[in-house]
């Protein structure tokens, strides 16, 4: 009975993630969709002939690294400092949880107004005469590394690991690290042997997710990314919303390919999953 | 057998969405209230509500239809207007998607003109012929080859034309108090000022590089009667050897663009370039007085030719309302919302009538029409303006633009 549900439950997520996903290959192969003429592998073939796709979906991968590497790392560390008890602590729990209920959208557009080159950091700089005039300011945004993306989404991102890396110290850590101290561990000791192990495990799930997002993600990207490389997302909104309809094929096997990215991270979460409980 | 029962779900949704493919959208029986007398379409019309699905990223142009257009809607013919967002490619995704899952309708009216309109036709996605039946349609400038003429496409009767346009470079008169007035001085002015010039990747940047296409190519005449692939190369080739002239001369030496020409706009107007530019040479004086841009920024056009075209309204094939959207496209061509859609302070864009063809007092309100003293004269537009040619130039440019300049950044 118990497997049935489960089983159940599994179809009726599934079921909408598979339509799309059927959509998009069948699209991707003229056969349904805007521009379809009927079977034909030409949008796959004219995608990967297309030098902007490898170097977007690089460039992708490159700031959804990033952009989860220095959110996990933010939330590790507040989520180490700011214990729960005393007031200071939290504030600054408080603080690091603000971004959540922002869109990222919003968020981009905060991003603007602040590292543009006439946004809020350059004009202080300005003020505070580091640098000649605001537009002296270093790129930041629209840059070739996309810095000024991986700074604002890793921001938007890291209350969401804090919030689960708060808890996973709640629940588990403290007895943990409680037992350590007792049998005679130090402050740093006691953090690379109990919290950072316990962290980590638990946060995984989440941090793939978050690198799946990143990855995907349209709002902060179209406001912050440069046009070359072009993100990945952009890239396929640039071809489903072309003026010519016979590039949506292109748009369709460019979503399979971001999916390949989302299965891939997740994949690779198993796999090492697997080993640890084999290791253990 | 265990594995082969994980393919079940799969193949089930392959096969419906295959047999989906095959489908054919109801024959509407829409199509037959276009030939209906006036007076039974407006009877249809009255208590129905029309969906209209349009561009809404320009504020001055959602508080027209918001605030005057929906509230006389009601008042004299009892439509309820409700308006969603929609942008032409958009349309065309959306209305096959609707198609093919066999779905009603969820817009009655749609905004469109160029491309867009070409995508739909061919995909026979619009109801028609009805624009000619609307009784407003007397007034319409039919001399006018930027109205006639949609994209060189023959409207026939499948949209109805609301507005035109003039595109128009923005410059700060202030910054720039000697403006370039030819693509050449432009090429002049970009070397001798670095990153202070860039264009957007979006529509209104390709269509810049379409005039300077036209400029460095020979004029419209040589695109013009469809699309010709050997006149195509030549204006290309001519187009991105500029580009690559001055590209060091542009905003971040060329190596990024911004993505829309709201991003341009707020370059320009936090300082960070000293041009914009817009589909429609009246943003400038609307956005001044919204306080968007600088009280400074006045519109500006090239003496080799800018481009005009006019804006349409269509009604999809799937419509639940053609009586309702046809009496929305009537008012809307009237000289009343025509002459309103005109003023400076509402939305400052272009009438489609031949104000001769006017009745007393329309054709004396036209003349009256208070200009802003920052507009460009009338005279000028009209020397300047240059009609657009076979959609597919439009395609092919930003293709290449993207595979051969945007994609190869100087490093």
């Amino acid at each position: 009975m118990i497997r049935r549900g489960a089983g159940l439950a599994a179809f009726l997520v599934a079921t909408p993630v598979l339509i799309g996903i059927a959509y998009s290959a069948l699209a991707s192969v003229g056969l349904l969709g805007p521009g379809s003429t009927g079977f034909s592998t030409a949008s796959w073939a004219s995608a990967f002939d297309d030098p902007q796709l490898l170097r977007g979906l690089g460039w992708s991968l490159w700031v959804a690294s990033a952009a989860t590497a220095l959110a996990t790392m933010a939330a590790v560390v507040v989520a180490a400092l700011f214990r729960p008890g005393t007031r200071s602590s939290g504030v600054a729990r408080l603080l690091a949880v603000m971004p959540l209920p922002l869109s990222h959208l919003a968020a981009g557009v905060l991003g603007v107004l602040v590292l543009g080159q006439s946004g809020l950091l350059a004009r202080g700089a300005f003020m505070a005469g580091w640098i000649d005039q605001p537009a002296a300011m270093p790129a930041l945004i629209y840059d070739q590394w996309g810095i000024g993306l991986i700074v604002v989404l890793a921001w938007k991102e890291f209350p969401f690991l804090a919030l689960i890396a708060f808890s996973l110290l709640a629940d588990r850590g403290r007895a943990l690290e409680e037992a350590a101290r007792t049998l005679g561990a130090r402050g740093r000791a006691v953090f690379w042997a109990v919290t950072w192990p316990v962290l980590w495990r638990g946060l995984m799930p989440a941090v793939v997710a978050v690198f799946a997002f990143v990855a995907g993600t349209y709002e902060a990207t179209v406001l912050l990314a440069p046009s070359d490389p072009l993100a990945l997302p952009l890239l396929t909104m640039e071809r489903y919303t072309d003026v010519g309809v016979a590039k949506r094929g292109e748009a369709h096997v460019l979503v399979l390919i971001g999916l390949v990215v989302g299965i891939g991270a997740v994949a690779l979460h198993e796999a090492a999953r697997a080993r640890d409980r084999r290791a253990t | 057998m265990r594995g082969w029962r994980w393919l079940q779900l799969p193949a089930l949704l392959c096969g419906a969405l295959v047999m989906a493919c095959d489908r054919v959208a109801p024959e509407p029986t829409s199509r037959a209230i276009a030939a209906q007398p006036w007076d039974s379409v407006l009877a249809q019309a009255r208590g129905s509500t029309v969906t209209w699905r349009m561009w809404r990223g320009d504020p001055s142009i959602n508080a027209f239809i918001d605030q005057w257009v929906a509230p006389r809607l009601l008042e004299r013919f009892g439509i309820t207007l409700e308006v969603v967002p929609g942008q032409g490619p958009g349309m065309v995704n959306l209305l096959v998607t609707e198609r093919e899952a066999g779905a009603r309708g969820s817009s009655d009216l749609l905004w469109i003109n160029g491309a867009t309109f070409a995508s739909l036709r061919r995909e026979d996605l619009l109801l028609g012929p009805w624009a000619d039946r609307l009784p407003n349609a007397r007034y319409i400038d039919t001399a006018s080859v930027i109205i006639a003429r949609d994209f060189e496409q023959d409207p026939g009767g499948y949209e109805s034309p609301w507005g035109q346009v003039e595109y128009a470079l923005i410059y700060d008169s202030a910054r720039v108090p000697d403006p370039p007035r030819s693509v050449a001085e432009l090429g002049a002015w970009i070397d001798a000022h670095p990153g202070r010039f860039t264009h957007d990747q979006s529509f209104s940047g390709m269509t810049f590089l379409k005039i300077l296409m036209y400029a460095l190519g020979g004029g419209v005449e040589r695109f013009q009667g469809g699309f010709d692939s050997t006149a195509y190369a030549a204006g290309r080739d001519s187009v991105l050897g500029w580009v690559t002239r001055h590209r060091a001369g542009f905003w971040r030496l060329g190596a990024t663009y911004p993505a829309g020409v709201a991003e341009l706009h707020r370059l320009f107007a936090n300082g960070e370039i000293d041009f914009s530019m817009s589909n429609n040479e009246n943003e400038v004086i609307s956005k001044v007085r919204q306080g968007i841009l600088p009280a400074t920024a006045r519109p500006l056009l090239l003496r080799d030719g800018m481009l005009a075209n006019a804006h349409y309204l269509g009604i999809p094939v799937n419509a639940r309302n053609p009586a309702g959207a046809m009496v929305v496209a009537d008012f809307l061509l009237s000289p009343e919302a025509q002459l309103e859609k005109l003023r400076p302070e509402v939305w400052a864009d272009g009438s489609v009538l031949d104000v001769s063809r006017l009745p007393e007092p329309w054709r004396g309100r036209f003349a009256a029409q208070a200009r802003d003293p920052h507009a460009l004269s009338p005279d000028s537009l009209r020397r300047y303006a240059r009609p657009e040619v076979d959609p597919e130039y439009h395609e092919r440019l930003t293709d290449d633009w993207r595979r051969t300049i945007r994609a190869n950044t100087p490093r």
